[in-house]
C-alpha cells in the first residue's frame, strides 16, 4: 500500500445520452458519491469496479507512472481494486459458510503452501483483521449468519482488505449497521486513507458523507452535477445539487 | 479451533444429521438379524457389494455442492459406459488386462464425459438437469451399441477389488476427496454453492470452479464404474442407469443440500451406506423389491424433512 495509486475515469459515459465523466480518485483521498437513488452513482461505482461496462470512455489505474486499463471485474481485482457490495445478504456473505471461510474466500491461495490450505495460517491472518476492525465473533468457525449485521459487514470489509487493495470502492458500507459500529468503520476508513489508499464511498446518508469524505460528487441523471469540497460541502449544497436546484 | 473428538462428532452431526442416526440403527438391526453376513471375514465382499452405490453417491456430490441446480444424472450411465468399454473393448477385443492401462483409461473417459457435461452447463449454459439428461441418453445408447448383451469375464485383479481388496478403490476415492478438501479449490466450490453472485463479487472464477466440479464428478463416476465392474465381474449394458436416482437419494439422505453449498462427501457416503443397509434388512425379511422401492422413497422423504427440521432449529438458535 506504500506506492501511491489513483483511479482514473476518462470520458466515462455510464448511460446512453449522459455526458462523459472525467474524474480522478487519488491516493489518500476519500471521495463520497451522493445522489437520489438510481441517478447513476451506483452505476458509476460499479463501472469503476469493472462490474459494469461503460457506454464509452475508460477506467484505468495509475500506479507509479504506469497505467492499467480496467475492462472487467477480474482485471480490477488483479489491479488491487476491492469492491464491497451493497446488498450484503444477496451478494456479500455465504450463509452456509463459516466466518473464517467468508473472510478468506477472495484470498484463498494465500493460505496455501504447496497447493494445500494451512488452517492455522488462515486463522492468524483473520486475527489481524479481527483486531483491527474489532469484529465481535466468538468463534471463527461458526456460520457467519450467527453474527450481527454490523459484524457481518466487518467480515466482508476484512475480506476486501485482505486483498491489500490500493483502491477501495464501498457501496453503502454502513447500511443497516448500528451507530457504534459505524464509527469504528469511519475510523478504519480514515486510517486506510492516511496510509495512502484511495477510497470511494457511496452513501445514501448525506451526514455520513459530510462526516467522512474529503469531497463529494453529486449525481443527477447519470451526470456529476456538483463536485464539492471543504467549506462548500454542506447538507444544503448537496441536497440542492441532488434535486437540481441552485444552492 | 480445537479439534476434540466431540467437536468432530458435532460437526458430523451438523453435516449429516439424521443419516448418522439411521446408520447406527440400521447397523444394529443388521447385526441382530444377520450376524454372519457382518462378521469380519465377510467384510471384504460386503464392502465390495456396497461400493458401487457409495461411489455413485460420492460422485454425484461435487456438482450438487456447486449449487445453482448443479446435478449430474449421467453418473449411472457413465458407470455403465466405463463398464462396457473396460470389458468389451479393452479386455475382450484389445486383449488388454493390465491395470496400468485400464484404470487410467477409465479415469480419462470419466474426465472427458465430465468435461462435456461441464462445458454444456457452464459454457453453453444449458440447465444441468437437461444437459446431463442428454448425456444420460447418449451414453445409454452408446453403451448398448458397443455391448448389446451382457458379456464376461473381467480380469482377475479387477474382480479382487470387489473381494479381499474391496476397500482399495473406496480408499482411493476418499483420499482424492481428502486432498481436494485441502485445496483452495474446495473453499471456492463451497462458496459458489452457497451464493454464486457473492462468489463472483468476491473474485471467484465461478465458471471455472463449476466446470472442474463436473470433471471431478466424471472421474469419481469412472471409479464407481470400475467398482461396479469388479462387483459384477462382467459387462452389462443395463445395470448402470439404476445408480443415478438411488445415488441422488443417498446424497439427499446424507444431508447434502440439493441447493448447494451444504454437506459433504462423508454425508453422501453415509447416505449410501444407509440405503445399502436398508436393502440388507429388507432382504433379510424376504421383502419383494417393489416394497424395497417404497421403503427407499419413504425413508428419503422422512430424512429430508428431519434434516430440514434440524436445520431450522439450528437457525432458530442463531438468529
Amino acid at each position: 500500500m506504500s506506492d501511491t495509486a489513483s483511479l482514473h475515469a476518462r470520458d466515462l459515459v455510464i448511460r446512453r445520452g449522459a455526458s462523459p465523466i472525467t474524474e480522478k480518485i487519488r491516493s489518500g483521498e476519500i471521495v463520497g458519491l451522493a445522489g437520489l437513488d438510481g441517478h447513476g452513482q451506483e452505476r458509476f461505482l460499479e463501472t469503476l469496479a469493472g462490474l459494469q461496462k461503460p457506454i464509452a470512455g475508460s477506467v484505468s489505474l495509475e500506479r507509479c507512472g504506469s497505467e492499467r486499463r480496467i475492462t472487467d471485474f477480474r482485471k480490477a481485482v488483479a489491479a488491487r481494486i476491492a469492491y464491497l457490495p451493497r446488498d450484503r445478504r444477496a451478494t456479500g456473505i455465504f450463509p452456509t459458510q463459516s466466518v473464517l471461510d467468508n473472510f478468506a474466500i477472495s484470498t484463498v491461495s494465500e493460505d496455501a503452501r504447496f497447493g494445500f490450505i494451512r488452517a492455522g495460517h488462515r486463522a492468524r491472518r483473520y486475527e489481524v483483521y479481527r483486531d483491527r476492525l474489532s469484529i465481535a465473533a466468538p468463534r471463527p468457525d461458526a456460520p457467519i449468519t450467527t453474527l450481527s449485521g454490523g459484524n457481518q459487514q466487518k467480515v466482508l470489509l476484512a475480506r476486501a482488505l485482505a486483498l491489500q487493495p490500493d483502491v477501495l470502492l464501498l457501496n453503502d458500507p454502513t447500511r443497516g449497521v448500528d451507530v457504534a459500529t459505524r464509527h469504528v468503520l469511519y475510523d478504519v476508513f480514515r486510517g486506510l486513507a492516511a496510509d495512502g489508499m484511495a477510497l470511494a464511498v457511496l452513501s445514501s446518508e448525506i451526514e455520513e458523507i459530510l462526516l467522512l469524505c474529503h469531497r463529494v460528487l453529486v449525481f443527477r441523471d447519470h451526470d456529476i452535477v456538483a463536485n464539492l469540497k471543504g467549506s462548500a460541502m454542506t447538507t444544503d449544497a448537496v441536497i440542492a445539487a441532488m434535486f437540481g436546484r441552485a444552492a | 479451533m480445537t479439534k476434540t473428538p466431540l467437536h468432530i462428532l458435532q460437526r458430523l452431526w451438523r453435516d449429516t444429521g439424521f443419516a448418522l442416526v439411521l446408520l447406527v440403527i440400521l447397523l444394529v438391526v443388521n447385526l441382530i438379524l444377520n450376524p454372519t453376513r457382518f462378521q469380519p471375514s465377510a467384510w471384504g465382499s460386503l464392502i465390495g457389494l456396497a461400493a458401487p452405490l457409495i461411489g455413485a453417491a460420492v460422485a454425484s456430490a461435487p456438482v450438487i455442492l456447486g449449487g445453482r441446480g448443479g446435478i449430474d444424472i449421467s453418473v449411472g450411465p457413465l458407470m455403465g459406459f466405463v463398464n462396457a468399454i473396460v470389458i468389451q473393448l479393452l479386455f475382450l477385443k484389445a486383449g488388454i488386462s493390465s491395470p496400468f492401462v485400464i484404470i487410467p483409461a477409465a479415469l480419462l473417459i470419466g474426465a472427458a464425459i465430465g468435461a462435456i457435461n461441464g462445458a454444456l452447463t457452464t459454457l453453453v449454459r444449458i440447465q444441468p438437469i437437461v444437459a446431463t439428461l442428454g448425456t444420460y441418453l447418449v451414453l445409454t445408447g452408446v453403451t448398448l451399441t458397443i455391448l448389446p448383451a451382457p458379456i464376461g469375464p473381467a480380469p482377475a485383479w479387477l474382480k479382487a477389488l470387489a473381494g479381499p481388496w474391496s476397500a482399495l478403490p473406496l480408499i482411493a476415492l476418499f483420499a482424492a476427496w481428502w486432498t481436494i478438501r485441502r485445496l483452495p479449490y474446495y473453499d471456492q466450490l463451497m462458496a459458489i454453492g452457497s451464493d454464486d453472485r457473492a462468489a463472483y463479487t468476491a473474485g471467484v472464477n465461478v465458471t471455472r470452479v463449476r466446470f472442474i466440479a463436473y470433471v471431478i464428478t466424471g472421474v469419481f463416476a469412472a471409479i464407481a464404474g470400475l467398482m461396479l465392474t469388479a462387483l459384477i465381474g462382467s459387462a452389462d449394458p443395463n445395470i448402470g442407469q439404476a445408480y443415478t436416482l438411488i445415488s441422488i437419494a443417498a446424497v439427499a439422505l446424507g444431508g447434502v443440500s440439493l441447493a448447494g453449498g451444504r454437506g459433504g462427501l462423508v454425508g453422501a457416503s453415509i447416505g449410501a451406506i444407509d440405503i445399502f443397509l436398508l436393502q440388507s434388512v429388507l432382504t433379510a425379511f424376504n421383502v419383494s423389491t417393489y416394497v424395497l422401492q417404497i421403503a427407499y422413497g419413504a425413508i428419503l422423504v422422512v430424512a429430508v424433512i428431519l434434516t430440514a427440521v434440524q436445520e431450522r432449529a439450528a437457525r432458530g438458535r442463531e438468529v
